[in-house]
């Protein structure tokens, strides 16, 4: 079970700034956005904008492999503009 | 989510501020600074009390940016830009490297989004760091600014992330 916490657009379409998920301790990143996905069909629309921070670090929506911790923070991050 | 009722009350909202400072600082001989976390207050980004974090009797200079909200965008008027972030990274993020103010909620026209301080024993050292803070804290920071029009708004984005392409 895994936080994930939603930011900008990725909060409006879900509607959401967090929820808890369950998925399998080892999983690839783009799994994990697919289970996402098909929780909150309208992020589709962002699919491509979107990269993961995992523990703090951001990870690309690809095949690299997560290892998941119980409670571990997976942040959905749309482009950035700080500053 | 957004309310689109923009009214005078809107600029009376607290602003938060999110203060970083690191911990040690990358300069010759150093000192330990104590470390705020999250300021709220009324008031605009304080850039007194930011210079008073970084000026050191080592260090004989100090170089300070301040980005300030624009009231216009490819010919819209901005209301405001509102920001938010993921805090605990951003945190990590920037401690590393300066001493950062950034507003959190509505920042309006005129208003600093962002200040960033590095001091240094001379001049070019300085300089040259707040030029990079900057750089860098734009490409890395995970912090969103939503631009506020009269009648709409938009998420801005930089599609380039630390070099990762989104």
């Amino acid at each position: 079970v895994v936080e994930v916490l939603y930011f900008a657009k990725s909060a409006e379409i879900t509607g959401l700034r967090s929820e808890t998920i369950s998925v399998p301790q080892e999983i690839k990143a783009l799994q994990l956005w697919k289970e996402i996905e098909t929780r909150h069909p309208g992020l589709a629309d962002v699919r491509n904008q979107i990269i993961f921070a995992v523990r703090q670090e951001y990870v690309e929506l690809g095949d690299q492999l997560l290892l998941l911790q119980p409670g571990d923070e997976i942040a959905v991050i749309p482009p950035i503009s700080g500053g | 989510m957004l309310s689109l009722e923009i009214s005078s009350s809107c600029f009376n909202q607290e602003t938060k501020l999110l203060a970083f400072e690191p911990s040690r600082k990358d300069m010759d001989e150093v000192e330990e600074k104590s470390k705020e976390v999250i300021n709220v207050t009324t008031e605009k980004l304080p850039v007194d009390e930011v210079l008073q974090l970084v000026i050191s009797p080592l260090c004989g200079a100090v170089s300070l940016f301040v980005g300030t909200t624009r009231n216009n965008f490819e010919g819209r008027k901005v209301i405001s830009l509102e920001y938010e972030a993921y805090l605990p990274m951003a945190e990590n993020e920037v401690k590393k490297i300066c001493t950062v103010f950034h507003g959190l909620g509505l920042v309006p026209p005129s208003e600093a989004s962002i200040i960033s301080a590095v001091s240094s024993a001379h001049r070019a050292a300085s300089l040259e760091a707040v030029s990079y803070a900057i750089d860098t804290l734009k490409a890395k920071l995970p912090i969103w600014q939503k631009e506020i029009y009269e009648e709409s708004s938009s998420w801005k984005g930089n599609r380039v992330l630390w070099g990762i392409q989104q």
